[in-house]
């Protein structure tokens, strides 16, 4: 493998007593798309202002394309920065913006104006030059944010929460556009968001923080498939977390029935948690027809348009509560209903064990 | 320990251009300050301890002082009659801003105007005015029965006329927050009228009361104009402050009184700043602004106070500006312009009022070009932490320091041997220095309001894109503030025009100002003069007031293409 672009290296920063990043390290790669996710103040900007050297660490090393940037302020380092609020200059017009930078850089006249025609045109608003950004809707002004950050051609962007201003339809369709224009261009990009949803859509990999710490690093499937422990499971789309015990080789007691899954690493009669995504628990109704399976009844049945949510309880659960996702043209095949009782299939190796209570925020 | 001797050593920031410009600019704006402010105040101090010439001699000044009843009954005169005019302006500015803000009467935009015209007008304007109305030879002279304008009466009334627009800005700001929500829940919980406004009203606005208080009491204990006028033989502490120093030529104990006048003004500034940090708090960002309804008694009540008031206002304005016209009061009313023609008279010429208007701009152009720069400095540097606190608390120093104080602390200052800025004593370089420190606190703060509204990010986009601090602050930051400092340039202007406090010490025969000269008329005995200079200072400060409504309209015109939001 290639050198990392970008080496984040046992990072702290302390405001006061108060350690906001504790000892974080990362790798990113030329070209790669990273979301840093978290719950509110875990330190998602505060690595970001880090990187940028708008707010330099206390302990801990940076460096980007082989330069140690450790100490650097802002000015002398490369990247492009997109703020939640776009923070564009509302007294300049959208050109001038996108040609702040390029100006800066003493470029002949000409080329300025060619490279912010082609930017204009790269984020779709070729006919908005002369316009303020006042006169732009919120999704508008942030390509233009974009825009002018890209101008520069910076070797790394940077992007603190883009898309949280924006209303649900303008971020889906924006959240494409940026995911191309990345691709496109090539260029390295860290992304922040407590969207998990725009992580696992837009990231090659997610880097999940929390307090201050890096709880997972991953591509998207394996954070959601193989969460490194509870609170990424939790955190993470949803799932079920039931108490279980480790029984024989290889099995769980999950109330009163015994399901096998993946299993090492526990002793026998451990105290564990079984972690089930809702999508991955399969209805057969009536049927029995597989190993992995138990009995249940329906508490609830909600309806979602493509599915169904279901609430599961009694039989073989006994106390315990399931949620389940059901598909709406499975739901029509099995003519399941509210307080019907059903066989639920659990596959192995979709059961994930976690210690009991270890972790748990 | 364990941890600390294993951790990787600490990062240490390098410094870029821009830090290293924008501290080095922050270390100049504090070492201004310090050198315009701190020194001159810390000499001052220095000087109470000492005797004539120049011996330490620690409190025996101070024990002097209070040895003296001649001198030291000076205090309880200025405390009783400073409370007594504060009590009186609050009341009155209370129900003014109550009016304005919680009742349904007319023209309410016209007396919100009549009430700020004080502020256009040196203090010595309504004293003059207060002679003319209840002196010896004063029109309404019976008002008085026998008692004499010359003495607390006058010094009262004519305090209560300036501050009374000080006090109705503050109040008002207090009142004009209310919360229509509280109103609705007093009403539905069917609480009496009277219980609504003591509970809702009086509670929401008790801070911007307290704070009103006590900058009222502090304006007026520190006055000079007013008490010099028409305070008669009644001392009071300014007075002495000038007698001491100007009369009698004892520095000394001109400072130990300057301390005196030091305290009521430095705990005003802290009950001030506790009471606009709770006054914030208080204000949640949902609030639902409150719409009076009409009620006839009650509106009836606030129009006939607000009428007596502005009546009140204007006929003190009307009074000066008659007795400047009037050929020869009071045997020969007929107008004429000949008082207007200062060649006559001790102490005043149209050369003071030229040089008044040189030190007004210079303290505009000057003083709003250091105090934005400085705010930004001090808002924005990403380094030197302790230097922007350090900077950002010596420019709130001003507010707490009386005019005469900071005048007499510039003599000692200024004065002393061995300083090389000794050539600019009595310069109107030390004039405009005198006055840009005088006012620096509100400009100040006006700035660092304006620029806290900005995006904090755009030094972070600026510095991302390699474009040095200054082209952003004069391309982006400054286009965005122009308001505000023109607000503050005007502020600087006004207060040029009208101060006395401070600049009575330190002009010299080169550098008369017009707001002096109306003093020394007056004590010459050419009170018509005198008045007409006053009344020429408030025309200047009315005119530019209104060149910097036209050009804050044609500003907003111009740019409201990028002002929408
Ligand atoms: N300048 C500062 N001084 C003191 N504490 C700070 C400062 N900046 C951030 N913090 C603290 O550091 C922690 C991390 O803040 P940070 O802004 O990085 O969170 P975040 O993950 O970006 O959260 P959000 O999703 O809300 O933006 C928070 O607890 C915050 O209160
Ligand atoms: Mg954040």
């Amino acid at each position: 493998m290639t050198t990392p672009y970008l080496r984040v290296r046992n990072v702290t920063k302390r405001f006061g007593h108060f350690t906001a990043l504790d000892d974080v390290s990362i790798d990113i790669h030329r070209g790669e798309f990273v979301c840093f996710l978290g719950p509110s103040g875990c330190g998602k900007t505060t690595l970001l202002r880090a990187i940028s050297g708008l707010d330099i660490q206390t302990h801990g090393a940076v460096e980007q394309d082989g330069r140690d940037i450790s100490a650097l302020p802002p000015a002398q380092r490369d990247f492009g920065i997109v703020f939640q609020s776009y923070a564009l200059f509302q007294n300049l017009t959208v050109a001038a913006n996108i040609a702040y930078g390029l100006e800066n850089r003493k470029r002949p006249k000409a080329e300025i104006q060619r490279r912010v025609t082609e930017l204009l045109e790269l984020i779709g608003l070729p006919e908005s030059g002369p316009k303020y950004p006042g006169q732009l809707s919120g999704g508008q002004q942030q390509r233009v944010a974009l825009a002018r950050a890209l101008a520069v051609s910076p070797g790394l962007l940077l992007l603190d929460e883009p898309l949280s201003a924006l209303d649900a339809k303008v971020r889906a369709h924006l959240r494409d556009e940026i995911k191309i224009l990345q691709r496109r261009l090539g260029i390295t990009t860290i992304m922040i968001t407590h969207d998990q949803e725009e992580a696992i859509s837009m990231a090659d990999r997610i880097v999940v923080m929390r307090g201050g710490r890096i709880e997972q690093i991953g591509a998207p499937l394996e954070i959601y498939h193989r969460p490194a422990n509870l609170f990424v499971a939790e955190f993470i789309g949803a799932m079920n977390l039931l108490p279980a015990t480790r029984i024989g080789y290889g099995e769980i007691q999950l109330g009163s029935a015994r399901l096998a899954c993946a299993a090492e690493g526990y002793a026998p009669g451990a105290a564990v948690r079984a972690a089930v995504r809702p999508e991955d628990i399969v209805c057969t109704g009536k049927t029995n027809g597989h190993a992995n399976s138990l009995r249940a009844e329906v508490r609830e049945m909600e309806f979602m348009g493509p599915f169904f949510w279901l609430s599961l309880g009694g039989g073989e659960l006994g106390e315990h509560r399931l949620r389940a996702q059901l598909p709406s043209q499975r739901a029509r095949d099995l003519d399941l209903r509210a307080n019907d009782a059903t066989h639920l299939h659990i596959p192995a190796e979709r059961i994930r064990l976690f210690p009991h209570g270890v972790g748990h925020g | 320990m364990a941890e600390l001797a294993l951790a990787a050593p600490r990062i240490r920031p390098r410094l870029g251009r821009d830090e290293w410009l924008m501290g080095g600019g922050l270390l100049v704006l504090a070492l201004y300050l310090a050198v315009t402010l701190l020194l001159p105040l810390a000499l001052m101090l220095a000087k109470s301890a000492q005797d004539r010439d120049g011996a330490f001699v620690g409190l025996a000044n101070f024990a002097r002082y209070f040895g003296n009843p001649a001198l030291s009954g000076t205090v309880g005169n200025s405390l009783w009659v400073s409370a007594l005019a504060t009590a009186i302006t609050i009341a009155l500015a209370f129900g003014y801003a109550y009016a304005l803000n919680r009742s349904r009467i007319p023209f309410k935009g016209l007396f919100r105007l009549v009430a700020m015209l004080p502020l256009l007008a040196p203090s010595l304007l309504p004293a003059i005015a207060l002679v003319y109305l209840f002196g010896n030879q004063g029109v309404l002279k019976g008002w008085l029965f026998g008692e004499s304008i010359y003495g607390p009466i006058g010094i009262v009334i004519g305090s209560v006329f300036w501050t009374f627009p000080h006090a109705l800005i503050l109040i008002s700001t207090a009142l004009g927050t209310a919360d229509a929500r509280l109103y609705e829940a007093s009403e539905s919980l069917g609480a009496s009228r009277w219980r609504t406004f003591t509970t809702v009203t009086l509670s929401g606005a008790r801070y911007g009361l307290i704070s009103a208080l006590f900058v009222v009491f502090t304006l007026i204990i520190t006055d000079f104009g007013v008490p010099k006028v028409v305070g008669g033989p009644f001392n009071m502490l300014a007075t002495d402050i000038y007698k001491q120093v100007v009369g009698q030529q004892n520095f000394q104990m001109g400072a130990v009184v300057s301390l005196l006048l030091l305290l009521p003004a430095v705990l005003a500034f802290f009950v001030e700043r506790w009471a606009q940090q709770r006054q914030i708090s208080s204000l949640s960002s949902r609030a639902v602004p409150y719409q009076p309804k009409p009620r006839r008694s009650r509106d009836r009540l606030a129009l006939v106070l607000v009428v007596t008031v502005a009546v009140m206002i204007l006929g003190v304005f009307g009074m000066a500006a008659f007795a400047s016209l009037a050929k020869l009061w009071p045997y020969d009313l007929s107008p004429s312009l000949r008082h207007y023609d200062f060649s006559a008279t001790d102490g005043g010429s149209w050369a003071s009022y030229g040089n008044s208007i040189r030190l007004g701009l210079y303290t505009a152009a000057f003083g709003s070009l250091v105090v934005f720069i400085g705010a930004y400095l001090v808002e924005k540097t990403r380094v030197a932490k302790p230097l922007r606190t350090a900077t950002h608390l010596l420019a709130l120093i001003p507010m707490a320091v009386p005019g005469m104080v900071l005048g007499l602390a510039y003599i000692f200052f200024f004065n002393a041997p061995g300083n090389p800025l000794n050539f600019l004593y009595g310069t109107m370089a030390m004039l405009v220095l005198a006055t840009i420190a005088h006012f620096y606190t509100v400009g100040h703060l006006t700035a660092l309001t304006a620029l806290k509204q900005l995006d904090p990010e755009f030094e972070s986009v600026s510095a991302a894109l390699k474009a040095p601090f200054y082209r952003t602050f004069w391309r982006v930051t400054t286009p965005l503030c122009l308001p505000a400092v023109l607000d503050i340039a005007l502020y600087f202007f006004i207060n040029a025009m009208t101060t006395v406090s401070a600049v009575v010490f330190l002009y010299s025969p080169d550098t008369t100002l017009a707001s002096v000269a109306v003093l020394n008329m007056d004590d010459a005995g050419d009170t018509a003069p005198a008045a007409a200079m006053a009344m020429l200072i408030v025309v200047t400060c009315a005119g530019v007031r209104l060149l910097h409504v036209g050009l804050s309209r044609e500003l907003l015109n111009r740019t409201q293409v990028w002002r929408r939001r």
